[in-house]
């Protein structure tokens, strides 16, 4: 059922305002939500000033920097600061991106920061992603196969692995799992606990859309569902919010398609 | 979902609106406004039916300033239902799923189905008759 409003634990409210450096001459203010599970108190967003004069480029940059000189209790996920772990992905000014490849310069001044949508809160911006990987693990992301083991790599012809890797690069092999876009989709919102999300509709696509892979029917049965799969209303915040420059949207709509195909 | 008393992070409160998500809204909402519509053209149909007294009442109504508003809103959810409709149909058959194409049909379906309602209401007060 649709929730408009955020349950009485979670209302966000005024937090503190920590110190301006001193002797900075790029100060840049950031608005970011906190929340600590150990003084139960609800969450908060607090306001920091970063002196971007003594950091990096990236929107990760300034938050390492708040850890570092100003806030150490602050707490998100970070690993390799290039775009390709997901570890970083978050919600800045309205939209989730990851903070590793958002140029600070790109962002409103205040920037806002929250953790990635309508997620249980471990830490401040560390999101519990457990459901997620759940729903993840539930289209079985492996490969399924009646043949029997080759001696060597099972091949693929160039046109059968783009169909993966996309000719741009941008295909659903491509993607990292940073949950981007399942956690600004709203119908993940308000069906998420059997709505499996853009992400995980696009991994389900990327072994759909495998030539090696022997069980299209199968995977197609487990996704014939009122809301597992058609939960999608073609919203497509996830395209939108790729930081990845994939097509969840698109993903989705092939699945569809694949089995209304099926079907005649 | 929200595991023990871990809070939720925010979502609607917070989650720019984009024309994604803003036509999105706008299709479903505007599918109950011709729903409704559809009660009203019943009415005038019944009240068609019952005699000059109740028509002119019902036609009192909807030449208020009020039913014109009224009729303004459904003749515009009625253009951006189609059009948008269209757009599904296109999205249904698997194409138009580029970023840019998405962005620029749904400026389109904004000023094309902004642009019928003009239309209609234009013709629709160039063939107007006299008040019975």
């Amino acid at each position: 059922m649709a929730q408009f409003t955020l349950p009485k634990n979670s209302k966000v409210t005024e937090g503190k305002t920590w110190a301006y450096p001193s002797g900075a001459h790029d100060v840049r203010e950031y608005k970011i939500y906190r929340w600590n599970p150990d003084d139960g108190k609800n969450p908060r967003m607090d306001t920091y000033y970063v002196d971007c004069g003594d950091c990096g480029p990236m929107v990760l940059d300034a938050l390492i920097w708040i850890k570092n000189n100003i806030d150490p209790t602050l707490t998100f996920r970070r690993s390799c600061r290039e775009g390709v772990c997901g570890s970083c992905s978050m919600n800045i000014d309205g939209t989730n991106w990851l903070a590793c490849t958002r140029f600070i310069a790109d962002t409103a001044e205040p920037a806002t920061i929250y953790p990635l949508n309508h997620l249980p809160v471990v830490k401040d911006l560390v999101p519990d992603l457990t459901h997620l990987y759940a729903q993840y693990a539930l289209i079985e992301p492996w490969l399924k196969t009646d043949k029997a083991a080759p001696e060597r790599e099972r091949l693929q012809s160039p046109d059968q692995a783009e169909a993966l890797n996309g000719e741009d690069g941008k295909g659903p092999a491509a993607c990292i799992l940073c949950f981007c876009c399942t956690s600004g989709c709203p119908s993940h919102w308000w069906n998420g606990n059997r709505f499996l999300g853009p992400a995980v509709l696009l991994q389900a696509w990327r072994w759909l859309a495998d030539s090696r892979d022997d069980a299209t029917g199968e995977r197609l049965d487990n996704l014939e569902d009122p809301f597992r799969l058609y939960r999608c209303h073609t919203i497509l915040n996830c395209t939108r919010t790729c930081p990845k420059g994939l097509n969840p949207g698109k993903a989705i709509a092939s699945i569809k398609k694949m089995i209304a195909e099926r079907r005649s | 979902m929200a595991g023990n008393d871990r809070p939720l992070s925010p979502d609607l409160q917070i989650y720019r609106p984009q024309l994604t998500s803003v036509l999105s809204i706008t299709h479903r909402l505007t599918g109950i406004a011709l729903s409704v519509g559809s009660l009203l053209l019943v009415g005038w149909l019944i009240a068609a039916a019952a005699g000059p007294s109740a028509y002119a009442t019902l036609h009192g109504f909807l030449a208020s300033w009020l039913g014109l508003l009224l009729l303004l809103g459904w003749t515009f959810s009625l253009f951006f239902h189609l059009c948008n409709g269209i757009r599904h149909l296109f999205w249904d058959a698997g194409y138009g799923f580029d970023l840019r194409t998405i962005y620029a049909s749904g400026w389109a379906v904004v000023v094309i189905s902004i642009g019928l309602t003009l239309v209609a209401w234009i013709i629709s007060f160039g063939m107007r008759g006299p008040h019975p």
